[in-house]
């Protein structure tokens, strides 16, 4: 079998990313809010790239338009670094056509790696990441000189997660030999362990300063001329090889077996004594669906410590630490929580015929999905606490405060769209979603947006010398919560509804 | 004095949206006994057993289990039943163990170890108990999901398609726990589109066809080449 794509198979395999987003497109449920979501994105991302240029003091090459102009080689290299983790953390990126369905069919790894690419962007992060390069670059640069320089970010965007996704492939290829899962995990310690002893040895400044993307930019400042050409033709020269290379580890993964799935699949889980209630039976199987699915423990572990790393890199304050639950709420939720009833996949019918309460099996899910969401965000509050001191009593009410706050409101959400727009996903590769890509956008938005401005309510709240303040507060909040997770379990207990959802998610 | 039915269907209609996946079905089955619903795929088979099971209520028509109505009794009919379902009915990430215990734990029962270690064994499934199931065969799937339905012993024992993909050691264990419970006086149906295997299994068939029933018949009369070719008349 040949490891590198030749130009036939990369002109099939272009055919048939082509046919697979037909396919996929056919079966959006409705198009007209499917063309206006795509109109949102899209005119959001334009606003993005011309809207700061009208702010005062826009490319006036002073204050903040200098800081941002400065600020562009390291937001160019965080781009970056997004897709390598993005990608890494699903197993190479997405799919455009499950393992599943797709087993029947001659998919290529070619036509994996270019359907991943496609849908790299269908990720908020992302896209937040993506928005801020193109408005920093509208606030710091003159407007004679945007439309090339912002060609020039755009051109970068695509390189750089097309190179994000041949590390990514690569490092699927590694961890499925024979001691991969070890050596990956090496390798992850030991960049940790490096960008922590660059800030403490306080080395990031210089670091950041001595990136390469800095001579990108310096090609962007002054419009279209030879050393444009120069940047974007670097950029582009990265862009096609990227592209072209990512089929090679793509090829060399494919190959190889998913270890660490099949390390579940075959693994042995030894008899446990009896749950102490039928409650307890149930926490403990949907505890186990969680817990022993690859992506979950994947993306866990990516959302509770690389945020927890970046903050404590950062050194935020305690009030500026707020951010972080609800961003780390909200990516948990999105691992499985969105379609919460598909962890019992094809057992959904036999589950349902078991004599218990349907309100008992909510409360299970809802709770195994609430500690999920808890022990994430925790882990990054600790981990990002570290440098910050001891809190002030508002700081700390208003951190806690944020926490459960915006783990509930994530929770409810979760439970109530769990109800209303359930998918049959098999969560077993590390690779699944719990919805199709562009659902999974939707979700994040809404998700990203309550939790970022509760989030910043209770940020200004950490300044006020008064914690009860945080509390007070909280409490509209957590009612607000509570009864709309109230209504989603009203939603689930009634009978057809819950055939709906529960002859759904069997497949 | 004839015994009034374990399972009394009368003009059930299951309606998803626009479809009729159920359009008038009649069914009174009796305890000791055993009903096969033959048709073909999409005949309503699996359908009107997950009514039974009280997985799916419905539309219209009255569906009484084990005494219970389903549509205002859910939880009595599910305590009375034990559901082997058509597609997979296995959860992915637990093991056989662990669904025998949550059955065992949702139903309130003592000393079932030693049976369910029983049929694990008779099934073939001794070896793989502590294994997720997710990467079970087809047919291992189908066998546990025979178990987990006979586990406690119900009064009613539904299974959709037990002997799909299944080895003739299985089908064997399959007809064994088939024979055990209409010995012991429990009501069993049992939906599959092989003939054969359901006049093997049953005494009593009903076919179906495009969601209503067509006929009622003995297993004998649907036997042997003349029942294949009266069921063939009845599916066309």
């Amino acid at each position: 079998m040949p490891t590198a794509a030749s130009w036939t198979e990369v002109r099939r395999a272009s055919e048939d990313v082509r046919h697979l987003i037909a396919f996929r497109a056919s079966g959006v449920r409705r198009p007209l809010v499917f063309a206006s979501v795509v109109s949102t994105f899209a005119g959001l991302t334009i606003a993005a790239a011309v809207v700061p240029s009208f702010i005062e003091g826009a490319g006036s090459q002073e204050d903040y338009a200098l800081d941002a102009v400065l600020l562009l080689p390291t937001a160019m290299a965080g781009l970056m670094f997004l897709s390598v983790a993005s990608a890494i953390a699903s197993g190479g990126g997405r799919e455009l056509l499950s393992r599943e369905h797709g087993v029947a069919y001659p998919v290529s790894p070619t036509t994996d790696h270019l359907g991943a690419l496609l849908l790299a962007p269908l990720n908020i992060a992302w896209l937040i990441q993506a928005w801020m390069l193109l408005g920093l670059t509208a606030y710091g640069l003159d407007t004679d000189t945007l439309l090339a320089a912002q060609i020039g970010m755009v051109v970068w965007i695509a390189a750089a997660t097309a190179m994000g996704q041949v590390v990514a492939w690569s490092v699927e290829a590694v961890r499925r030999t024979d001691h991969g899962i070890v050596a990956i995990r090496l390798v992850g310690a030991t960049v940790a362990l490096l960008a922590v002893g660059l800030q403490l040895s306080g080395r990031v400044g210089t670091t950041l300063d001595a990136l390469q993307t800095r001579w990108l930019v310096v090609g962007f400042v002054d419009g279209f001329n030879l050393r444009w050409v120069a940047s974007v033709g670097v950029e582009l020269a990265i862009l096609v090889v990227a592209v072209a290379l990512g089929a090679v580890p793509a090829h060399l993964a494919a190959r190889r077996q998913p270890r660490d799935e099949l390390k579940v699949e075959s693994g042995s889980y030894p008899a446990r004594r009896l749950p102490r209630s039928p409650f307890a039976g149930l926490v403990r199987t949907d505890r186990g669906s969680v817990w022993r699915a690859v992506p979950m423990r994947r993306g866990l572990a990516v959302l509770a410590i690389g945020p927890g790393l970046v903050a404590l890199a950062g050194g935020l304050t305690w009030s500026q630490m707020t951010i972080l639950p609800g961003l780390v709420a909200s990516g948990g939720a999105l691992l499985f929580g969105v379609n919460a009833w598909c962890l019992d996949h094809r057992g959904s019918l036999w589950r349902e015929s078991l004599p218990v309460s349907p309100a008992a099996v909510f409360g299970a899910r809802a709770w195994v999905l609430t500690e999920f969401l808890l022990v994430a965000s925790f882990t990054t509050i600790v981990l990002a606490g570290l440098r910050a001191g001891p809190p002030t009593s508002a700081e700390l009410a208003a951190l806690l405060c944020t926490w459960v706050v915006v783990v509930l409101q994530v929770v409810s959400a979760a439970m109530r769209w769990s109800s209303r727009r359930p998918f049959a996903v098999d969560l077993r590769s590390a690779r699944a979603t719990p919805a199709p890509p562009v659902v999974m956008v939707g979700y994040s938005t809404k998700l990203a947006v309550t939790t970022t401005l509760t989030s910043l309510i209770f940020s200004g709240l950490a300044m006020v010398d008064a914690w009860e303040l945080s509390v007070i507060v909280a409490v509209p909040f957590l009612t607000w919560s509570l009864v709309r997770m109230l209504h989603a379990r009203d939603s689930w207990t009634d009978p057809v509804q819950r055939a709906r959802v529960v002859t759904t998610v069997a497949g | 004095m004839t015994p009034s039915p374990v399972v009394d269907v009368r003009s059930l209609h299951v309606r998803f949206g626009e479809v009729e996946a159920v359009a008038g079905v009649d069914l009174q089955a009796q305890a000791g006994h055993s009903t096969a619903l033959l048709g073909r795929n999409g005949a309503g088979k699996s359908t009107t057993m997950r009514v039974l099971a009280g997985v799916v209520p419905p539309t219209a028509g009255s569906v009484h289990v084990a005494g219970w109505d389903v549509r205002t009794h859910p939880l009595e009919v599910k305590r009375a039943v034990g559901y082997c379902p058509d597609v997979g009915g296995l959860v992915p990430r637990a093991t056989p163990w662990e669904h025998l215990q949550l059955s065992a734990r949702l139903r309130r029962l003592d000393s079932w170890e030693e049976r369910a270690r029983d049929l694990l064994e008779r099934f073939e499934l001794g070896d793989v108990a502590h294994r997720v199931t997710t990467g079970f065969s087809h047919g291992m799937g189908r066998r546990l999901s025979v178990c987990l339905a006979a586990l406690h012993e119900p009064e009613v024992l539904l299974l959709d398609e037990p002997f799909d993909g299944v080895d003739p050691i299985g089908v064997e264990a399959t007809l064994d726990v088939i024979n055990d419970a209409r010995s012991r006086g429990a009501c069993v149906l049992v939906s599959t589109h092989l003939r054969e295997l359901a006049v093997q299994a049953c005494t009593s068939v009903l076919v179906l066809r495009g969601g209503a029933q067509v006929a009622i018949a003995t297993a004998g009369e649907m036997a042997g080449e003349e029942g294949a070719r009266a069921y063939r008349s009845l599916l066309d």
